[in-house]
């Protein structure tokens, strides 16, 4: 038999998978036909998937610049017909937010799909904020799964409903759904593939004034018929319970931590549960019932209390005399669990809790001062760890003239090198949004006296790095801004961008140089440098931070895990280095203090080097005083 | 009806913690078992703290395990399964790998590495079992230090506790690997398999 892959056509049949397999599975089996996307965790793994199988499903799907542009990628399919998706994080859909305020307007032709992956706790994330605030600002509607399988279900749902109403549909996901694992039943696969079409139509799609006041009340109106049908959709469910006090509400995956809960605490027969698939419209019919049902309410979400104002807002419109409590009794902050719900749930109903909770804590309390703290790091054989030390060595040399306590200021960005915010490297100011390092850095220049070295990485800089490198172009702004280039968009698991050539679905393609950007954009002082040489690299970025006005320095070394998996493919052997013990001094710490490799142990005195770890870099035999770190 | 049958596995970014959760979650689904299950990725794979979940049971919804029903806990490095020790229920069972892996904070004098009594200490204050091997020495005796995984795979089954089979899951192990290493995996199982199953007794 052949084996099950999450492109088969094999109805019925069960397969073990990621969540974000399940949500490209659903598009898939909903014919999905254009899918764009900019990498972001917990979301990437869609775009991925879809990308593994897009040949042999005729499926277009591109890895875009970012996610503004994967938005109207798939818009512009839409448009013309075809069932089309993009799919991006939380902060991701900041920066695709213009076109989505507009194209809630334009509705869908062909179905479409806006995949949002929130990062409750924020897990790989800059924040944590809830999207489903933007999709009510737009007159989006939201499907929000409380399993995988539902996943899957919903996402192939969601591009016909998209056309049934002819509207944007949004597909919230969360970390756990995206990182969660589960088997699923899989559904058959469309095999429907339109030809696209474009008819001309200003008074739809060009949005001048009068188009925007001509289309705002049919987007109403879709999204009324939308509010309206959202009692009778599958992903809201209520289960009353004759003579039951307490109602819970439980929005998406916030209904798995409910049930168990309810069961954990032998309530089954005691809670009713409305099921909330649909936070945004919410099925008025079914939370009316219910709050006329019962005497108190526990609205279960996660992250901020959307559907628990909705739910007073209905009861206070229809006058229903309950108690409604929310985030005053499950946390607004980071992700719910069976525990919070059940804690929750307990102290409503007086019931006794399950588990001595008190006492985990206790032990998760008394184990913590034992524990080793092991934040992520640059990985050995990083090239970024080599450009840390050159950017601090140059800036800290060029900040001493500038005369006592004038420290380099350096504004970074969301990458791998954002982990240079520890120790030993110590090189990361700031870090709020893609890009925002050189946009930053424009500031501050007008305000501080001390040198100003921002860096991003080269996925990055396509990104959204541009746009504020022409601005300290053109205003002048006397900065030094680094591309930090590893070819590669390394944090998220190595997805091409436009400077790799080649792309998603592994076609060659034209490969862009971050010099050649900068050049084109009238910067003076452009150089690229290579990070494993740290003497020429010092002294490149100390001219660059030197020149008046602003300069480039590119600098660029393969990241370690794709040379290492080169290098693996192609049969060449890693020579790691090793430290003679003999010409090594136990009193110095130079290679461990300066640049913190995982690969470099210390044993007592004794430094040593793991040879199963150390990619033979060689940036630490640059450091070594005593000339003690050899290749072998 | 399957019972509820909660696994969780920490680690350490590149042990290959993430292969272990899908050989379990395909074995369980091959035995026509449920399973749900969670994991943090992106910043855990640069070297930092990995958990996995496998959780199997007609009565499972959540993908997280609640504090307190952990039925067994693989902790693959001492100081990572000494972090997870609040999810294990009262009668849950540990699986230790006692050679411990070092953070960097250490090296730099950030933090400091517990001895291996102080974990054991506070393990056998709260589990009904804990199970110690050396993964990395069974794994070299099978073959390859890259199969310590397995070795882990292999103790967690020689309990008897887990609703898969032991045909099923050493089927998934010989199906996931080149031949040419398939061995290697499948002598490194049994090695850790025996060892648990010896401690069981």
């Amino acid at each position: 038999m052949k084996e099950l892959t999450i492109s088969s056509d094999a109805p019925g049949e069960r397969l073990f998978v990621l969540g974000n397999e399940a949500i490209a599975r659903g598009a898939i089996e909903a014919g999905v036909q254009v899918a764009a996307a900019y990498p972001g965790t917990p979301s990437s793994e869609i775009l991925e998937t879809l990308a593994s199988v897009a040949k042999e499903l005729g499926i277009y799907v591109e890895w875009s610049v970012n996610e503004k542009t994967a938005f109207e990628v798939a818009l512009g399919a839409s448009i013309c017909g075809v069932r089309a998706m993009a799919s991006m994080k939380h902060v991701g859909l900041n920066v695709a937010h213009d076109p989505v305020m507009t194209a809630s307007h334009i509705g869908a032709k062909g179905g479409f799909v806006l995949v949002v992956a929130d990062d409750p706790w924020a897990w790989s994330s800059q924040n944590e904020q809830d999207t489903r605030y933007v999709a009510e600002q737009g007159y989006i509607p939201i499907l929000e799964p409380s399993s995988l399988q539902e996943a899957k279900d919903m996402m192939a749902d969601a591009f016909k409903l998209s056309e049934q109403f002819g509207h944007m549909f949004m597909f919230r996901s969360v970390t756990r759904i995206g990182h969660g694992r589960s088997d699923i039943i899989l559904g058959p696969i469309s095999r429907e593939r339109r030809k696209g079409s474009f008819k001309k139509n200003p008074s739809w799609l060009v949005y001048v004034p009068r188009t925007a006041r001509i289309n705002k009340p049919l987007m109403l109106q879709r999204f009324e018929a939308i509010k309206k049908a959202a009692n009778t959709l599958p992903y809201n469910e209520l289960r009353l319970v004759d003579g039951a006090r307490l109602g819970i509400i439980a929005c998406g995956l916030s209904y798995s931590y409910a049930l168990e809960a309810v069961k954990w605490l032998g309530l089954e027969n005691k809670v009713s549960i409305l099921k909330i698939g649909t936070p945004h419209p919410l099925p008025e019919e079914l939370v009316i019932t219910l709050l006329k049902s019962v005497k108190e309410v526990l609205v279960v979400e996660e992250l901020d209390p959307f559907v628990e104002l909705h739910v007073k807002a209905i009861a206070g419109e229809h006058n229903i005399k309950v108690k409604i409590h929310g985030k005053d009794m499950v946390p607004r902050i980071g992700e719910l669990s069976t525990r919070r719900v059940t804690e929750a749930v307990a102290k409503l109903t007086k019931s006794k809790l399950p588990v001595d909770f008190a006492a985990l804590d206790k032990l998760e309390q008394d184990s913590g001062p034992l524990l080793p703290a092991r934040p992520p790091a640059l990985c050995p054989g990083c090239p970024h760890r080599g450009s840390f030390h050159a950017i601090t060595a140059a800036a800290r040399r060029v900040a001493r003239e500038l005369g006592e306590g004038v420290e380099p200021i350096y504004p970074s960005d969301i990458g791998c090198y954002t982990l240079a915010l520890n120790p030993p490297q110590q090189a990361v100011d700031t870090t709020i949004c893609m890009g925002a390092s050189f946009g930053l850095a424009c500031g501050m220049a007008r305000v501080v006296e001390a040198p100003i070295i921002a860096h991003l990485g080269d996925s990055t800089f396509f990104h959204a790095g541009i746009p504020p490198l022409i601005n300290a172009v053109y205003n002048k702004a006397n900065i030094t801004m680094i591309v930090l280039d590893n070819s590669a968009t390394a944090m998220t698991g190595f997805q091409p961008h436009p400077g790799t050539g080649y792309t998603a679905t592994g076609e060659e393609t034209a490969s862009l140089k971050a010099e050649d950007v900068a050049r084109a954009c009238g910067v003076k002082f452009v150089e690229v440098v290579n990070p494993f040489d740290l003497k020429a690299a010092t002294e490149t970025i100390e001219r660059a931070i030197r020149f008046p006005g602003p300069a480039v320095v590119v600098s660029r070394g393969l990241c370690a895990m794709i040379e290492l998996r080169d290098k693996k493919k192609a049969g060449v052997k890693v020579v790691p280095y090793h430290i003679d013990q003999g010409k090594c001094s136990p009193k110095c710490e130079t290679c461990i203090k300066l640049l913190g490799c995982p690969a470099i142990i210390k044993q007592g005195d004794k430094k040593i080097i793991d040879a199963s770890q150390c990619t033979g870099c060689g940036v630490c035999a640059q450091v070594c005083p005593y000339k003690a770190i050899i290749q072998e | 009806m399957v019972k509820e049958f909660n696994i969780l596995l920490g680690g350490v970014g590149g042990q290959g913690v993430i292969l272990m959760s899908e050989l379990l979650g395909r074995s369980a689904i091959a035995d026509g078992m449920r399973v749900r299950g969670s994991e943090i990725l992106g910043m855990a794979v640069r070297g930092g703290s990995v958990t996995s979940i496998i959780r199997i049971g007609d009565d499972v919804y959540g993908p997280l395990i609640p504090q307190g029903k952990c039925d067994v806990l693989i902790g693959m490095e001492p100081s990572e399964g000494l972090r997870n020790a609040s999810y294990l229920s009262r009668s849950g069972s540990v699986i230790l790998n006692t050679t411990p892996i070092i953070p960097f904070t250490v090296s730099l004098g950030q933090s400091s590495y517990p001895s291996l009594d102080q974990i054991l200490e506070k393990l056998n204050s709260v589990a009904g079992k804990v199970i110690t091997l050396n993964a990395a020495e069974l794994a070299k005796e099978a073959g390859s230090l890259l199969s310590a995984n397995i070795v882990m795979l292999g103790a967690l089954f020689g309990t008897g506790l887990l609703p898969i089979k032991v045909s099923t899951i050493k089927e998934s192990v010989q199906a996931r690997f080149p031949a040419k290493v398939a061995p290697v995996n499948i002598k490194a199982f049994d090695l850790g398999y025996q060892v648990s199953q010896q401690a069981t007794k």
